[in-house]
């Protein structure tokens, strides 16, 4: 039974990390697309634009940060 | 310019068609040609028939102590073996040769980079030196990053931008130089670790330098005081991504080489894969780090 | 020990979904370039030559993901992976193949032909500029293809590298490993999904961005090279759940 339990956490943590960096991805990827438009139209404001889309995607990545210590934790601690 | 594209996309053809012919002539075959001296110390020049594992390839490469332990064979490694005696009775044999493989890199890397400094700062003052003007480069390239970022007053930050990116550049590098034992010190996760604790310990401390401890503290308690544990762990993604990210892609490259060289029998197709993995996402990876601890600390002393 | 129909019975199945799926996302990613290529042929019918050059070779390199999965289709089908001394260690890993290079193909798919309808786009703009903008396209389909590759690579260490199942092997260790396997290959499946197609969409608003305003090119092409390398790294967080799955378990 301890057995079953374990290979359900490491089927979880299979799982949890792949559905938990989809939505990071997409969302960083749209982060990133938008800010490229955005210095494109405003060069002037470059620095700007790029400290922006590095904070917003730093915090849309945390979601995903989560899901990676979730999966750890699945792996390595049950 | 059209001709030539064409040019260009037959050859890349040609090789790919060379490139599954021989895969398909040798994927019967489970032989070796081996060149060089045998065990006894004969000379051979012969095909080999031999046994390719690849798990048991991939832990001897990823994981020595593991594999030395399960086969009961003696530790292998590359150096002398009095360092490696005294370095195991220090820190254990559970982990000595990883460590002591990792420690001898990270030196190697540590040689190289203060013998390229001794050599350019003795022509500092003769006319510049080729690799003199490419480190210039590269110093005013960041310079003019931490001009935009963090602000003219606070220039004295590019050596520290700089120093970063030219170490962990040359320790991605590193493991192209084709010398048994050489590989990319930041494949360990201790070694990327180290590096974002260390940015992220410089951001804080740069953050409670301007605005003081109070402001500092009571930042954590923004935009409203329940999100406090909120913007804690958010302190700790930082080092975790910031270093997973050069850790998982160095590690992956280093993978992916191994894998797809070993099924198609090393011939052609690992130049591509060491140029893309090694140099390309290599040398990303160096600037994507540098460039978000600069922007790390620029966030937290913008205002 | 497991009769060999089992073994088949999880390579064929593999086979179907991994081939199934790539092409959903390699189909609808080539019709938009296709799509906005001939678009673009309407308003500028005179730079037709450059135009079906680059559309061809988006075109190619979005497949590049499909292709994977045909590869490891073919193997899972011919390769002799159906011997029954695998047990169902290999079982599981076979099915775990098929998934894993199945799903990883879905975002890249999506996010190349997006790169290369948005060229188009630029093209039929800024006609001079085709080098470059063929360029930049080339560089953000390869970034958002590493996600394929990635998932091609673990299925290829669930497809060469996964242990045969022991003789004296207890239930609960097969249960473990199988379900391991498996846990493996939806990792790295589903976490490509995203980071793919996301950086897709990255290398796409560049290059319209560069059919724009084409002096900003530099500029344009750093942050397009950070964001999607930012973007990448849930992917490679999939990865490195993937390799501890199928080796430290």
């Amino acid at each position: 039974m301890e057995q079953i339990a374990r290979a359900a956490a490491l089927l979880g943590a299979g799982i949890c990390m792949g559905m938990g960096a989809l939505g990071p991805g997409l969302g960083e990827g749209f982060v990133a697309g938008k800010a490229c438009e955005g210095l494109a139209r405003s060069p002037e404001n470059a620095s700007l634009i790029t400290r922006t889309m590095l904070v917003g995607q730093a915090v849309s990545e945390s979601t995903g940060i989560y899901s990676l210590v979730i999966a750890l934790l699945l792996i390595f601690s049950t | 310019m059209a001709q030539k594209k064409g040019s260009l996309l037959r050859y890349l053809f040609l090789f790919l068609v060379i490139e599954v012919v021989l895969i398909v002539l040798s994927s019967g075959l489970n032989k070796q040609l081996q060149v060089g001296y045998d065990d006894t110390g004969k000379f051979v020049f012969q095909n080999v028939e031999k046994e390719y594992d690849l798990q048991d390839k991939i832990q001897e490469e990823f994981q020595p102590d593991e594999y030395a332990k399960q086969n009961g064979i003696s530790p292998k490694f590359y150096g002398s073996s009095a360092l490696y005696d005294f370095f195991a009775k220090i820190f254990g044999k559970a982990n000595a040769i990883s460590a002591f493989n990792l420690i001898r890199m990270l030196i190697i890397v540590d040689l190289v980079l203060l013998l390229v400094a001794f050599l350019i700062k003795k022509q500092l003052f003769e006319k510049p030196s080729k690799p003199q003007i490419i480190f210039e480069m590269i110093y005013t390239t960041f310079e003019d990053f931490v001009k935009d970022t963090l602000g003219k007053e606070k220039l004295h930050f590019t050596p520290y931008i700089v120093t970063l990116f030219i170490f962990i550049w040359t320790c991605n590098m590193i493991g192209l130089v084709p010398i048994p034992g050489f590989m990319e010190p930041t494949r360990n996760l201790n070694v990327p670790l180290g590096l974002g604790i260390m940015a992220v310990a410089v951001v804080h401390y740069m953050s409670i330098k301007t605005k003081g401890l109070g402001k500092y503290l009571k930042d954590f308690t923004q935009p409203l005081p329940p999100m406090t544990p909120i913007n804690i762990v958010g302190e700790f993604s930082k080092v975790i991504s910031i270093s997973f990210r050069l850790f998982g892609n160095i590690l992956g490259g280093a993978i992916i080489v191994l894998v797809v060289s070993s099924l198609v029998k090393f011939i052609i197709l690992p130049v591509g894969l060491n140029l893309f993995f090694g140099i390309f996402v290599g040398t990303i990876q160096a600037f994507v780090f540098t460039m978000l601890a600069l922007t790390y600390i620029g966030v937290e002393i913008a205002e | 020990m497991i009769s060999e129909s089992i073994l088949q019975i999880t390579a064929y199945l593999g086979a179907g979904i991994g081939v199934g799926v790539a092409s959903v996302s390699a189909g609808i990613g080539e019709g938009y370039t296709a799509g906005n290529a001939a678009h673009s042929l309407m308003r500028q019918p005179k730079a037709h030559d450059t135009l079906i050059n680059s559309m061809l070779v988006s075109q190619a390199v979005t497949e590049t993901g499909a292709i994977f999965s045909l590869v490891v289709a073919l193997l899972l089908i011919f390769g002799g992976f159906t011997d029954p001394a695998g047990g169902w260690f290999k079982a599981a890993s076979l099915l775990a193949a098929g998934i894993a290079v199945g799903l990883g193909s879905l975002g890249p798919g999506f996010g190349s032909g997006y790169a290369g309808g948005q060229a188009s786009k630029s093209l039929a703009r800024m006609p001079k500029h085709s080098n470059e903008i063929t360029g930049n396209m080339l560089i953000g389909q390869a970034l958002a293809q590493t996600d394929a590759i990635f998932a091609l690579v673990v299925s290829l260490l669930l497809l060469y590298s996964t242990p045969n199942q022991p003789e004296n092997a207890a239930l609960g260790t097969i249960i473990l490993k199988s379900v391991a396997f498996i846990g493996a290959g939806l990792a790295v499946g589903l976490g490509t999904i995203g980071p793919g197609a996301g950086i897709g969409f990255v290398a796409g608003q560049a290059n319209g961005m560069i059919g724009r305003f084409p002096k900003e090119r530099s500029a344009i092409m750093r942050n397009m090279f950070l964001g999607a390398a930012v973007s990448e790294s849930t992917a490679i967080y999939a990865l490195v759940i993937a390799f501890l799955l199928i080796f430290a378990i």
